[in-house]
């Protein structure tokens, strides 16, 4: 295993963690801490990883040579904590879209990558019965990252759906990868409604009042299933209205 | 005087089967071509997909329905138009599937492509009848022959819809079905078409040698076998593929 530290320039902020990240993933690296930050030439995004050495030229490769990177740099990381962009000071990365209005401001910390990792095989063996090891993960990260690792293991539990089930077939459009792919597929685990271009989650077992973290694991899975079969790749959910403040049922927004 | 066919009506099933069959395959192997990771397996899953539809789906079928239609004279096929046909299909089989496969979904490609298939299950069916070689003339309705175009090509946009932009078992087993209903709709409407006009019982050059039914039934079942294998393997590689992918 290897440890590198690898620094991105690109000329939008937008949806740049998620495609990286998942050029990322798809070496068998994992992302172990991120920082994007904004400066006059564009975003910068720093990125700390983790996986096999003899995949490392490989993803450099395949990172250097992505139409959004402008710029790239690599190499071995040192064991330090601080990640120094090029540019000005850095910013904390949101791992989605900021939440909208009804919902309350969230940017904790990064997500419990061993926390996650060591939770997904379980997820995998019980799928689609896996609300038990949520619950588990929910308790056992830090309160600050709670929502980021829950939203990561959406991420790769609905990454992994989608490859095994989802992935034999045509790019679609984002409305038509919902309608096919994506409510089916959460289907599994909740019952959902699509509806004006919402997605409803009704009764969800992880959003009871009072919860704090419910729907991001749902924005997570539905942005890991879509990611893969839709052109572009890039899949945002937004969290509108969840059960856990309040309201009658979850609400998400799905946009590219 | 315009001779009489009949029909063995066994055979029309299994030429809807073997047709079927066909689809089946080429449709998995085709769903499979958006996923290739380089542009050698993009080309070898087109070119597989477009053998299994041409020569399983529509080749094969075409002549077991021939063999399915007693024209009340012997008939013999000429090989070298024969063969052609199986050609001609497996190219437009290919051209079509790679174009439904490329990129992103949309209506033009699929129209695009459902063109291609549908000239290629027609195109296979009316130069695979020019290699009959019998004592009689054929002539053809052109309306119905045009229908009978018609319905490959619309019945092989709606198969290759449901392939491509469909996931579960309507993607696998409704594409299959309705793109052997576009293979054997054609033909049978095409058959209709045909007008078999009395020469005196002059058979063609070229008809001694021509291939028998026989001969047709042996290659027939060398193509079914053949899917019949492709499908289990492939069926099995993806489910091993499958069970190999990690969260």
């Amino acid at each position: 295993m290897i440890e590198l530290e690898m620094q991105v320039l690109s000329d939008r902020r937008e949806g740049l963690l998620v495609e990286l990240g998942r050029i990322v993933v798809a070496y068998g690296f994992s992302l172990m801490r991120q920082r994007l930050s904004q400066d006059s030439r564009g975003t910068w995004l720093t990125m700390i990883v983790r996986g096999p050495a003899d995949k490392q030229l490989a993803m450099e490769e395949a990172l250097a040579t992505h139409s959004r990177v402008l710029s790239f740099e690599a190499g071995v990381a040192e064991g330090r904590p601080a990640m120094t962009p090029a540019a000005s000071a850095p910013v904390p990365a949101p791992v989605t879209a900021p939440a909208p209005a009804p919902m309350p401001s969230t940017q904790g910390s990064g997500p419990d990558i061993h926390q996650v990792e060591s939770t997904l095989p379980q997820l995998a063996r019980d799928y689609p019965k896996i609300y038990p090891w949520l619950r588990n993960l929910e308790h056992a990260v830090p309160a600050d990252a709670r929502e980021a690792s829950l939203h990561l293991a959406g991420r790769r539990t609905g990454a992994w759906v989608y490859k095994r089930n989802y992935a034999m077939g045509a790019k679609l459009n984002l409305p038509d990868a919902i309608k096919r792919i994506g409510v089916p597929a959460l289907r599994e685990l909740a019952t959902v409604d699509w509806r004006d271009g919402q997605l409803l989650i009704q009764n969800s077992p992880l959003c009871s009042p009072g919860s704090q973290s419910g729907c991001r694991f749902y924005s997570g899975y539905l942005e890991g299933v879509l990611g893969g079969s839709v052109e572009p790749q890039t899949v945002f959910v937004r969290n509108l209205f969840c059960r856990s403040h309040g309201a009658a049922s979850c609400i998400l927004e799905i946009s590219h | 005087m315009a001779a009489h066919q009949s029909y063995n009506w066994m055979l029309i099933v299994l030429s809807y089967l073997i047709s079927v069959l066909g689809s089946y395959t080429a449709l998995q192997l085709a769903v499979g071509i958006p996923a290739a990771h380089s542009s050698r397996q993009r080309t070898a899953a087109i070119l597989a997909a477009g053998a299994a539809m041409g020569v399983g789906a529509i080749w094969a079928m075409h002549f077991i329905a021939m063999l399915a239609c007693d024209m009340g004279m012997p008939v013999t096929y000429d090989l070298a138009r024969t063969s052609l046909s199986a050609v001609l299909a497996f190219a437009a089989c290919s051209l079509g599937l790679g174009i439904a496969g490329s990129g992103s979904f949309n209506w033009p490609k699929l129209v695009a492509a459902g063109v291609c298939m549908g000239l290629g299950v027609a195109g296979m069916h009316y130069l695979g009848m020019t290699a009959v070689l019998m004592g009689a003339f054929i002539t053809y309705d052109v309306s119905i022959v045009a229908l009978s175009v018609l319905i490959a090509i619309v019945a092989s946009i709606a198969a290759l819809w449901l392939a491509f932009n469909l996931r579960g078992m309507a993607q696998m087993v409704g594409s299959a079905l309705v793109m052997g209903i576009a293979v054997c709709g054609m033909h049978y409407t095409g058959m209709a078409a045909v007008n078999l006009e009395d020469n005196g019982s002059q058979l063609p050059a070229g008809y001694a040698a021509g291939l028998r039914g026989d001969n047709l039934g042996v290659s027939i079942f060398a193509v079914a076998l053949v899917l019949l294998v492709v499908v289990l393997v492939l069926n099995h590689m993806r489910q091993r593929r499958r069970e190999a992918i990690t969260i």
